[in-house]
């Protein structure tokens, strides 16, 4: 009987989780170091004000403090470096202003560190925080983009004139100007993209720790990409040569993009430690997550479509303001620019687009990459869009998406904005969505729900997103300051088990089960004898970590270039033992055969070969089977598909209940159904929690007024359907496993099924759009603005 | 979170004259001392520093505060120490006060009303995201005026609102008004007092720096709920953005005496998180006596439940969001 199925496409249960859930996760708050000390960050309580000085005597002299620094002892210290330089529509380069470690000078929102008390614990930390004076002087604030860019709006820094960090375009604006001149009919809609706040379920923390016998710093840290904050703040911040540098993500609770950066906490432990000759450690509060954590989203947008008569789209004209927060975060210009404008192309063969976008200071937390980036803001821009050319034109919303999609022999599709699309048929994850939400039958729920007094409204979303980021040269073009290749060693031990090193990082995703199932799969090795390693700048070679759905696209495919070589070289040991031509010797689940015979051996054999080199090519071969690559993608990978969403709202309270929610998508091929399942379904839990319930809230002087659990309405199960999820496949053509990415699909898609769903359900009020989270709030205020139905 | 004594008394009297270490302090908004039932607003308060007391008074080594008990007329005391879950799960609550179940099994999540209490439930400081920042000085906390009049209020008060815009949070304490609970009040030397619960709130007209009428040296020791009359039904509802873990937008607890006609004798009906105190409805409540209640009735209480309403800038929505619990609650205690 053969051995269970473990390879690709195969629902292997998570090897981690059995650590996760017995309790046995290894986090950084759960590493003590000895002699370790602790580290409380005070943090700026005003939104905008200079920092006239910081009296830290009494601090300094509170039981078991050992050190208080402000700005002033952070000589020969950088500033947090920006990885992504945009530059504006005149070419010259984006207002970059310093991003000081502590805030020196003035203080740019509300939770800026201004200094850091260091003590024998964490309460003496805090009690002594409470001890240090700060003088302030208060200076107007802005917290919204609108705010910041009016006249005579106080100016967050002085090197970016009207708040203003760049003022950039993509697209052929002559041609869009064109096509709307002389275009049937115009669709115009306002709208905004509203402010979010990641929360991981882990906070950040960080330990610095520093041996004097070898001059190595080892930095502990909640990061998503360890290698890439080694690279930053080891060369831009303090100066310390990667080789004595050690950074290491342990288990992470969650990310959602807020753990890619490199934030000052990282710093003051690293430096701290060394200064100190003794560990530090600091771990946030859930309050400080709130006000310290990079915010997500935060758009306001003008989108204007030209249509011809029969509804061919015809030029697409996009206005946005992003708000960057006070400063700029690690990847923050990037996301308003190549991961939201190259991506209003969508689905649709649209042939003129143009897009602005204009990135804004305010005195708000810095503003990044959140789960989904940019695409989530595109989509929902389009698909809304979309929905109301379909509404201002009369034209049947499916009917309006099928005449415009990219046809599926139109690959591959060079978009007006960048991007080329290697591969995807969006009818036919269009048809699966509409076929298991059962859409055909939706007007008979409708009427069935209106018998009892409720409004039932049925929208879809047919997206489409870009992952896998992503080719080095291109971002380089477009202004990275990084490579974004990735890196795998697989090391076949002796007795034939296998580790993976990879330079990707897992924070809940699964690695360690997906990436054992390919490695699995590829070499023909038991999927409990594979191990995946990531997480240890001094274990893995290098790598670039875990952000925009890239880990399998691409640390997948580098791994299938390191087990390219591993099995190139094992069929030159196979051919010796077997006394065959290279060319002869096939490799095959897990065994190496001479072609057309019955003689092989398995890989184990080769293995033991290779480090027990007593019968061996040892001339022209090294011993040993480890094999490492740097794989470097030729294209970002294109997930996308169709999200059906199907709400029910009580007319008389505005409260809005999704009732179904159906997503079909294609994200290549699937290495585990169940952990694509799971990752579709929380994205599309933070979706619904985008379009219904959270939002950040900032007062118009600054204060973050949601800046805890009571106040920021995160979504819970009550708030979720069941979520239905399938796959369409279409295989990336670019990458050697075809797959695309999943990470981000369901975030990306759902909130602009949801809205769509919610506008269809008040379509009875002549509601043409509202702006999320839709809450009970906003909703009766459009039934209040609307004629009543006709019947009650 | 400051530096504080523990005391942790065995006695009520001992507790309330814990309490009086600083003179003239108020208990429930003390800078000096403060007491600690369950503890879990309280927790969040130190942590906020919206209270730095000098000592913290626990209650739970008192024995006996926690019963639930009637009497041989089938009045029903709850002890304040009872937890929401012991309260919502006991079968003389659940038998004769179902309403009063609802509202507390709606409160929060079940880890939470395993460990807090029904008297620091009403209590509890108000939920006002100003208050709750230490950045605003609000008028409550001695400052010069109310951010949420002008701010943002959605979540905020809809009656009794030109001063400062809280509402009361406890949707217990919506059903116990309704109720006409009583509560006992016992103080250091020993002496104990009874008030309706609706005259022990206060609101912010009475006095700004203050929510309740409990005094200096003194402990709130019980609930107590007289026997409904015979033909007495009620309910109580609320909507909330999600359906736990979350603060009411709006709740309401119906309680109605029909008499064997069919006539509606007495009503109650009041209205939660949307005042800074539980909010009798009074028009709502005559529009009901007297009359057979049904739909008609129902939709002429809901509508006069919101007469004299003030709504906010943000908040306008509440009004049609409490006459449509108002009329379901209503047509729920009938059905």
């Amino acid at each position: 009987m053969n051995a269970p199925f473990e390879g690709i496409g195969a629902s292997m249960k998570r090897k981690e989780d059995l650590r996760f859930i017995s309790g046995h996760g290894h986090y950084v708050d759960d590493i003590n170091r000895p002699g370790q000390l602790y580290a409380y960050i005070k943090r700026s309580d005003r939104a905008h004000a200079e920092l006239r000085g910081i009296d830290t005597a009494a601090a300094k002299a509170s039981a078991g403090v050992v050190a208080v620094y402000t700005s002033a002892d952070l000589t020969g210290i950088g500033g947090l470096p920006c990885g992504w330089q945009i530059h504006n529509k005149d070419g010259s380069p984006m207002a970059e202003p310093a991003h000081p470690v502590l805030a020196s000078g003035k203080v740019r929102h509300v939770g800026d560190p201004v200094a850091v008390v260091i003590a024998e614990t964490k309460q003496q930390a805090k009690d002594a925080a409470e001890k240090l004076v700060v003088d302030y002087k208060d200076l107007p604030a802005v917290a919204t983009v609108t705010d910041a860019v009016k006249p005579g709006a106080a100016q967050v820094h002085e090197g970016a004139a009207g708040n203003v960090c760049y003022d950039w375009e993509i697209g052929d604006k002559g041609a869009v100007d064109a096509a709307f001149a002389k275009a049937a009919k115009t669709v115009k809609l306002d709208l905004t993209n509203n402010r979010l706040i990641p929360n991981a379920m882990e906070p950040r923390a960080a330990i610095g720790e520093y041996d004097p016998t070898t001059g190595e710093h080892t930095l502990y840290t909640t990061s998503q990409n360890p290698h890439v904050i080694r690279l930053l703040m080891g060369a831009f911040v303090l100066q310390i040569p990667e080789h004595k540098l050690r950074v290491v993500a342990p288990d992470v609770g969650g990310g959602f993009g807020s753990k890619i950066y490199h934030y000052a906490e990282e710093a003051i432990v690293t430096w701290a430690s060394g200064k100190l000759a003794q560990p530090v450690k600091w771990a946030a509060e859930r309050n400080e997550s709130f006000m310290s954590d990079a915010h997500g989203r935060d758009h306001v947008s003008t989108a204007e479509l030209a249509l011809a008569a029969d509804g061919t789209f015809l030029a697409l004209r996009v206005k946005t303001l992003c708000n960057m927060g006070a400063y700029l975060s690690t990847f923050a210009p990037a996301v308003p620019t190549y991961l939201y404008a190259t991506l209003l192309a969508g689905v649709y063969k649209t042939p003129a687009i143009y897009a602005e976008v204009k990135a804004v200071f305010t005195n708000t937390v810095p503003v990044d990459a959140y789960r989904g980036a940019g695409r989530p803001e595109a989509s929902f821009l389009l698909e809304r869009l979309v929905d109301v050319a379909a509404r201002d034109t009369g034209m049947d919303r499916v009917e309006i998406r099928r005449k415009n999609f990219i046809p599926k022999d139109a690959f591959p599709y060079q978009t007006p904005v960048a991007l080329q699309y290697d591969s995807g048929d969006y009818v036919s994850t269009l048809d699966a969505a509409m076929k298991h939400a059962d859409w055909a039958g939706f007007p008979a729920r409708r009427a069935a729900a209106k018998a009892k007094g409720k409004l039932r409204g049925i929208g879809m979303s047919t997206y489409l997103e870009a992952c896998g980021i992503a080719p080095s040269k291109v971002v380089g073009s477009l202004g990275a300051r990084a490579g974004l290749y990735e890196v795998a060693n697989i090391r076949v031990h002796p007795t034939g088990s296998v580790t993976v090193f990879t330079g990707t990082h897992s924070h809940g995703q699964g690695h360690e089960t997906t990436m054992a199932q390919l490695v699995s799969d590829q070499l023909g090795v038991p999927f409990s004898q594979v191990e995946v390693v990531h997480g240890d700048t001094s274990k893995i070679p290098f790598g670039m970590g875990t952000y925009g759905s890239r880990s399998l696209a691409v640390g997948g495919s580098a791994m299938v270039k390191a087990m390219d070589k591993i099995i190139t070289k094992g069929r030159k040991i196979a051919a010796h033992l077997l006394e065959a031509a290279v060319e002869d010797v096939e490799f095959k689940d897990g065994k190496f055969t001479v072609a057309g015979t019955d003689r092989s051996k398995t890989l184990s054999e080769i293995a033991l070969t290779a480090y027990v080199p007593h019968n061996y090519p040892i001339e022209e071969l090294e011993p040993g089977l480890d094999e490492t690559a740097f794989y470097d993608p030729k294209n970002f990978t294109y997930p996308g598909g169709c999200h059906v969403c199907e709400v029910e709202i009580d007319a008389e309270t505005g409260v809005v209940s999704v009732v179904n929610f159906t997503a079909v998508d294609d994200v290549g091929r699937v290495v585990n159904p169940m952990i694509v399942e799971g990752q579709v379904q929380g994205g599309v839990a933070q979706g619904i929690g985008q379009a219904l319930l959270e939002n950040a809230v900032y007062d118009q002087d600054g204060q973050l007024l949601s800046g805890s659990f009571m106040d920021y309405t995160m979504p819970r199960a009550d708030n979720l359907p069941n979520i239905k999820v399938g796959t369409e496949t279409t295989l990336c053509t670019h990458n050697p496993l075809g797959v695309k990415g999943c990470g981000e699909v369901g975030a990306i898609g759902s909130p602009p099924a949801v809205i769509n769903a919610v506008v269809d359900a008040l379509s009875d009020y002549g509601v043409r759009h509202l702006d999320m989270p839709a809450s009970p709030q906003k909703i009766w205020s459009i039934i209040q603005g609307a004629p009543r139905m006709a019947a009650e | 979170m400051n530096r504080f004594a523990y005391a942790s008394p065995a006695t009520v009297t001992e507790a309330a004259a814990a309490t009086g270490l600083v003179a003239e302090a108020m208990v429930t908004f003390d800078e000096s001392a403060v007491l600690k039932a369950g503890g879990i607003d309280l927790l969040d308060l130190l942590k906020l520093e919206l209270l730095t007391p000098s000592v913290v008074v626990n209650l739970r080594a008192i024995k006996g505060l926690d019963a639930i008990t009637q009497d041989a007329a089938g009045n029903v005391a709850i002890g304040a120490m009872a937890t929401l879950s012991q309260v919502a799960e006991h079968p003389l609550v659940r038998g004769s006060y179902p309403a009063l179940a609802t509202a507390i099994a709606g409160a929060a999540g079940p880890q939470l009303r395993n460990v807090a209490t029904l008297g620091g439930n009403l209590l509890q400081r108000p939920h006002c995201w100003y208050l709750r920042s230490p950045a605003h000085h609000c008028l409550r906390k001695g400052g010069g005026h109310c951010f949420a009049i002008h701010g943002e209020n959605q979540y905020h008060a809809i009656f009794d609102n030109h001063a400062c815009a809280i509402v009361h949070p406890s949707t217990a304490a919506t059903a116990l008004v309704a109720l006409n609970a009583e509560v006992e009040l016992h103080d250091a030397e020993g002496a104990t007092r009874r008030l309706p619960l609706e005259d022990f709130f206060v609101g912010p007209d009475d006095d700004i720096q203050r929510e309740n009428a409990l005094r200096p040296r003194e402990v709130l020791t019980a609930i107590h709920l007289r026997k409904p009359a015979s033909g007495t039904r009620m309910a109580h509802l609320r909507q909330g953005e999600k359906a736990g873990f979350d603060w009411p937008l709006a709740d309401v607890a119906v309680v109605l005496a029909i008499g064997p006609d069919g006539v509606c004798r007495e009503a109650s009906v009041v209205l939660g998180a949307a005042a800074p105190v539980p909010h009798r409805a009074r028009a709502a409540e005559q529009a009901l006596q007297g009359r057979h209640p049904g739909e008609a009735a129902a939709g002429d209480a809901a509508r006069a439940a919101l007469r004299g309403a003030t709504p906010l800038s943000l908040n306008a929505y509440k009004l049609a969001l409490f006459e449509t619990l108002v009329r379901r609650a209503i047509l729920a205690a009938l059905a």
